[in-house]
């Protein structure tokens, strides 16, 4: 079976510049543009969050789309659901607002449209190569791969910081 | 290995989150549930949304809607268990069918409780909404309803009153307690909502009762109070909680105290029976007491437990908080959760209000563990905050983030690292 990407999360990277965010709340608009987006109402809302933890570090929260996701199996409405490519979905017609969701999400990473009343949340980008805050990270704290890709770039790094130490 | 046989009493929250649970664990066994209701498997927190007339029934039912999409499960509706035949390992039903099992769980939820001392019961236009049908029932009512009062001040009748609101109705909430939503929060805790509510045209006596309920050849005609005023109206709903469906139990084989005892896997006290939500006793993780919830998403979740181990993969079920509630009402969203009851306690509490928001954490007397916390008008990041009572964290140097409602993921990830 082909593993779906996902967005991982290089904290170390990040520096809080939010243009993830920025991207996110763009691409979710009708414009489709920054100063399009500006003047949207109800205004378009990103759907990560760069939050800072003091003294300095900014921390990228993005929905992990969990594979027991607790947001789909709470829900009263059967809102949620995840679709073939493990994108946990939430769909807006079905939406009743009761914010069960946003009780159980232990990322916080679920949004809340006040004006229509609808949960809204990451739907990784269905019509987009690269979800949107990924290709507007400009220093790749966020990256879209496969969690095999993932582990073993994160086993290549530490195997190179392993051998720099030794021969230092 | 032959095929095991799974039988499943009740389909609703906990028995088709365990059916669905088995299947994703054991492709191969046989899967029944059985139901007493005429329906097929509904969301039952959406009735209100019929009487309301906001949805229509299509809308609401199970299968194939959110994570409810495993097939191969068979349903049997308008069927009632009768007993368990413990050591011939078959159930029997009102049908006069005995159907052997290999794991059975018993998920016959609750009822609504009707408090004995109302008269009157009986007329056309009293309902106790638990049940689709009784929503349909309801919403045909309200077509020559122009007032009704709600017994009952909690969070199903509140809902159900918007209901009617929404259909034009005038609605009167009748509740014993010094405020409404008594089990979700303190009268003091309230004031938000009870504004909302009164704002939103809903009329609310409180500290009184229902003593009879009058009615005719057209049904019912009024409520008298305890204290004599009389309420004219053409339907009347109860929302006084519910009780546990245990009756067709037999109390001297299995282990039965107000709900089914299990234990932390979900097992009941005889072989290879499991029970799970409304009628099942759990626990609360916080205090270790033991409870019954009445609650949709605890239902599921310990049915998805409960799955697991029928299905031979054991699972343990961590309890539940005996209030975890998250709604809206009036347009003030709210979310309630762990310990919020707080007078005469010794918990550690703090308050925090604003005109258009307040909220309440509650920690253990020494202030090391957050206990319980309510949210009114801004329920941000709630799901952290559920995290933190339930996994009994050490709050410390997060206190000051939880107190002021600031707490993100960054600070349990960074509070972890550094820990």
């Amino acid at each position: 079976m082909n593993q779906p990407k996902e967005i991982f999360v290089r904290i170390d990277r990040c520096m809080g510049c939010h243009s993830c965010e920025v991207a996110c709340a763009v691409a979710h608009s009708a414009g489709q543009s920054l100063y399009a987006a500006l003047s949207e109402t109800p205004t378009p809302k990103p759907r990560l969050y760069v939050e800072w933890v003091a003294p300095d570090t900014a921390v990228p929260i993005v929905c992990r789309h969990c594979e027991d996701a607790p947001c789909m199996h709470a829900c009263i409405a059967g809102a949620i659901s995840r679709t073939p490519g493990g994108v946990v979905m939430t769909d807006k017609d079905k939406c009743i607002g009761c914010w069960t969701c946003v009780m159980v999400c232990p990322y916080g990473v679920i949004g809340r449209h006040l004006e229509e009343h609808k949960a809204y949340r990451c739907d990784r980008c269905p019509d987009r190569e690269v979800p949107a805050c990924v290709d507007a990270c400009p220093v790749k704290s966020l990256v879209y791969q496969t969690a095999t890709a993932f582990s073993r770039g994160k086993r290549r790094t530490a195997s190179h910081e392993l051998q720099s130490g030794q021969k230092g | 290995m032959e095929s095991r046989r799974y039988v499943i009493v009740g389909g609703s929250a906990a028995g088709m989150a365990a059916a669905v649970a088995i299947r994703d664990h054991d492709p191969h066994g046989s899967v029944r549930v059985l139901s007493d209701e005429a329906d097929a498997p509904y969301f039952r927190p959406l009735i209100p949304f019929v009487v309301s007339r906001k949805k229509s029934v299509a809308d609401m039912f199970l299968r194939g809607r959110g994570p409810y999409r495993a097939q191969g499960i068979e349903l049997s509706l308008g069927v009632r268990a009768e007993r368990i035949d413990s050591p011939a390992r078959r159930l029997v039903t009102d049908h006069g069918e005995t159907i052997p099992y290999d794991r059975l769980l018993i998920a016959t939820g609750s009822r609504p409780n009707i408090p004995a001392g109302i008269s009157g019961l009986e007329h056309q236009g009293v309902f106790a909404l638990r049940t689709l049908e009784d929503a349909r029932q309801a919403a045909r009512r309200a077509e020559e309803t122009t007032r009704a009062v709600m017994l009952g001040g909690g969070l199903l009748n509140l809902k159900a009153a918007f209901a009617l609101l929404e259909r034009g109705i005038e609605v009167t909430l009748v509740v014993y307690s010094a405020e409404v939503l008594s089990q979700l929060m303190e009268p003091a805790d309230a004031l938000l909502i009870r504004r909302a509510l009164d704002q939103a045209g809903l009329r609310i006596l409180t500290g009184c009762s229902a003593g009879h309920i009058l009615g005719g050849d057209r049904g019912v005609s009024g409520v008298v109070l305890d204290d004599g005023r009389e309420l004219p109206c053409q339907m009347v709903c109860i929302g006084k909680g519910v009780r546990p469906n245990t009756e067709w139990l037999d109390a001297g084989a299995i282990k039965v105290d107000r709900g089914v005892v299990v234990d932390k896997h979900t097992h009941a006290s005889i072989p290879d029976v499991y029970a799970a939500g409304d009628v099942a006793v759990t626990y609360d993780p916080i205090t270790g007491a033991p409870i019954i919830t009445g609650l949709w998403t605890n239902a599921v979740e310990m049915g998805r437990c409960a799955g697991a181990n029928m299905a031979g993969y054991p699972s343990v079920y961590g309890g539940t908080f005996g209030v975890l509630n998250a709604t809206q009402v009036a347009r003030m969203p709210f979310v309630s959760m762990g310990i919020v009851h707080t007078a005469g306690t010794e918990y550690e509490t703090w308050c925090r209000g604003s005109a258009d928001a307040y909220r309440k954490l509650v920690f253990t007397p020494d202030g090391d563990r957050l206990v319980g916390a309510l949210f009114v008008g801004d329920i941000t990041n709630a799901g952290l905050y559920r995290l933190v009572i339930r996994e009994r964290m050490q709050v410390g140097g997060m206190k000051r983030q939880l107190v002021d409602h600031r707490l993100h993921y960054g600070h349990l990830l960074c509070a972890r690292d550094r820990g």
